[in-house]
């Protein structure tokens, strides 16, 4: 790879650790963008890509893939991840650094296979009267405290709740799997620090734990529940244990952060364009599109990467084979090439919204469906039971990093119906 | 250049022009037809391109795919006309298809 200067010696301020850059970061987006090319990015040593079309074409490219293993040795890919701080994790690297969103071609294929039934638009309206049932009795808990952290009370209590009944985890004990989906989720941004790496590696182990019971359980009394399932395909040789483990984690840890940033990010996006909270309350027909722009608006999973297979053009510029990319969702979510000079303004009935917030190709987000409903059936009820809302704080945090977007905490206060 | 339309749920019809080899999802989307969600940009991976084949055209079709007849059978209202535009690549065979579009992909 040629060496480049990084984006910031170009005069592109890129800091995706600074307080400035968690506050807004779609000043710096859209400087990257106007770079034109991909920008090489030294501290993940890979090119950031930040055009939709661009993004969305590696995305979307089979010749793009998210394991290194396909062009580098196993010395090289053990060396590249003892610079990354990311070895001497046994079970981190058995169960997280190996999933099926790291896999690629037939092993993803076939493990992608095993789950993606539970989260297909069909599956998941069975789901709807479950979630509504859910999500009155938290508005019910609340309805009358006037002012809460809607992040911490509401958002928080939801997702983790709904993809652990689809698994099969009993409610008591989601609070303790959002606590261990945090800390191992945390390590993937570029702050990897030992004492970060010591959180996540001990999480994934007391997770392990968690599901090796929660297996033994079910194979004394299998249940209608996805585990179960699993289980059973397991025992039909379609994958191994190791891979029902880190499956069952990717799909709890990722049920859980980013519908929850969104959730928040999204009640913060209708309180900074009040018209369209209040275009959305008049027409809840509108739910939908409403939904999509705030995925697009704030996608709360801004960053993934993938590397070449073959040498390649992007954005006018030629890469060689093995060349890293760091696709910037975020960025091509807000061009205004893909979605006009409003890209960077919150409109509720947009359409059609050809966002990238859940990646795309064979990668594409396989709870889509799932985080849609749970955000729908939040927003409905919470339109229909408020008769006012309000922010506590005017400029409520945002987490710091570049793999996640979405407020730290958003105090609300409101007036019931 | 062959023809493909597209009649939308009210019985609006479209008639596109589309290159050899190119998806029917494809077409679909460079012309402005919103009912082809296709979110994942065509590999299968999230049944958001769905259609119903024209009676006429049914018999003429080759069959899905395990991984395509797999995501039909998960959409919102299925039938046995029910294809994803993503794996239907136009070709002389195909020229002059005639599908249906649902009202919502989900």
């Amino acid at each position: 790879m040629t060496a480049t200067p990084k984006a910031s010696e170009h005069g592109t301020a890129f800091e995706p650790l600074s307080a400035t850059f968690a506050q807004n970061p779609y000043p710096a987006y859209a400087a990257l963008r106007d770079k034109g090319e991909p920008q090489f990015f030294a501290d993940f040593d890979m090119w950031l890509v930040t055009r939709f079309d661009d993004v969305a074409g590696i995305a979307r490219d089979n010749a793009m893939v998210r394991s290194p293993e396909f062009f580098m040795s196993e010395e090289e890919i053990t060396e590249q991840k003892r610079l990354q701080n990311w070895l001497d994790m046994p079970h981190h690297q058995r169960f997280v650094q190996f999933s099926m969103l790291d896999s690629d071609g037939p092993v993803h294929d076939r493990l992608r296979k095993q789950v993606f039934r539970e989260f297909t638009p069909a599956f998941i309206a069975r789901q709807r009267t479950m979630i509504q049932s859910f999500v009155d009795r938290l508005v019910d808990s609340l309805i009358d405290k006037g002012e809460i952290d809607f992040v911490e009370e509401l958002a928080s209590q939801v997702p983790g709740h709904i993809i652990g009944r689809v698994l099969g985890v009993p409610d008591e004990d989601c609070p303790q799997l959002r606590v261990w989906s945090e800390r191992v989720v945390q390590f993937f941004d570029i702050d990897r620090s030992d004492e970060r790496k010591a959180l996540a590696e001990q999480a994934t182990t007391e997770f392990y734990h968690y599901l090796l019971k929660l297996m033994a359980e079910r194979r004394a009394a299998p249940q209608e529940d996805l585990i179960t399932r699993l289980m059973a395909a397991q025992d039909a040789g379609q994958l191994n244990e190791d891979e029902l483990v880190s499956t069952c984690m990717l799909i709890l840890m990722a049920g859980h952060g980013s519908t929850i940033d969104v959730l928040g990010s999204g009640m913060h996006a209708m309180l900074r364009f009040p018209d369209q909270m209040a275009r959305l309350k008049a027409d809840p027909g509108l739910i939908h599109t409403a939904i999509q722009e705030m995925f697009r608006f704030e996608s709360p999973l801004p960053f993934f990467h993938r590397y070449a297979t073959a040498d390649c053009v992007v954005g006018g510029k030629s890469f060689p084979r093995g060349t890293k990319f760091g696709l910037l969702y975020g960025a091509a979510n807000r061009d205004p090439a893909a979605f006009g000079d409003d890209a960077d303004v919150f409109d509720a009935g947009r359409n059609p919204n050809r966002h990238l917030a859940f990646g795309g190709g064979a990668h594409f987000c396989l709870g889509n469906h799932l985080a849609r409903l749970d955000m729908e059936v939040i927003f409905t009820t919470l339109l229909k039971r408020l008769s006012s809302v309000s922010l506590v704080d005017a400029e409520p945090q945002y987490k710091r990093g570049l793999s996640v977007r979405g407020p730290k905490a958003l105090r609300l206060a409101f007036t019931p119906a | 250049m062959y023809r493909v339309t597209f009649i939308d749920a009210d019985g609006q019809a479209t008639e596109l022009t589309a290159q050899q080899g190119q998806s029917v999802m494809s077409v679909a989307v460079a012309n402005g037809i919103d009912q082809i969600l296709a979110e994942c940009g065509g590999s299968c991976a999230c049944g958001t391109c769905h259609c119903y084949i024209d009676d006429s055209w049914t018999e003429r079709l080759p069959a899905p795919d395990d991984s395509e007849q797999g995501m039909i059978e998960c959409l919102m209202n299925p039938t046995e006309r029910s294809r994803l535009t993503c794996q239907l690549k136009m070709s002389e065979a195909l020229d002059g298809l005639v599908v249906h579009l649902p009202r919502e992909q989900y």
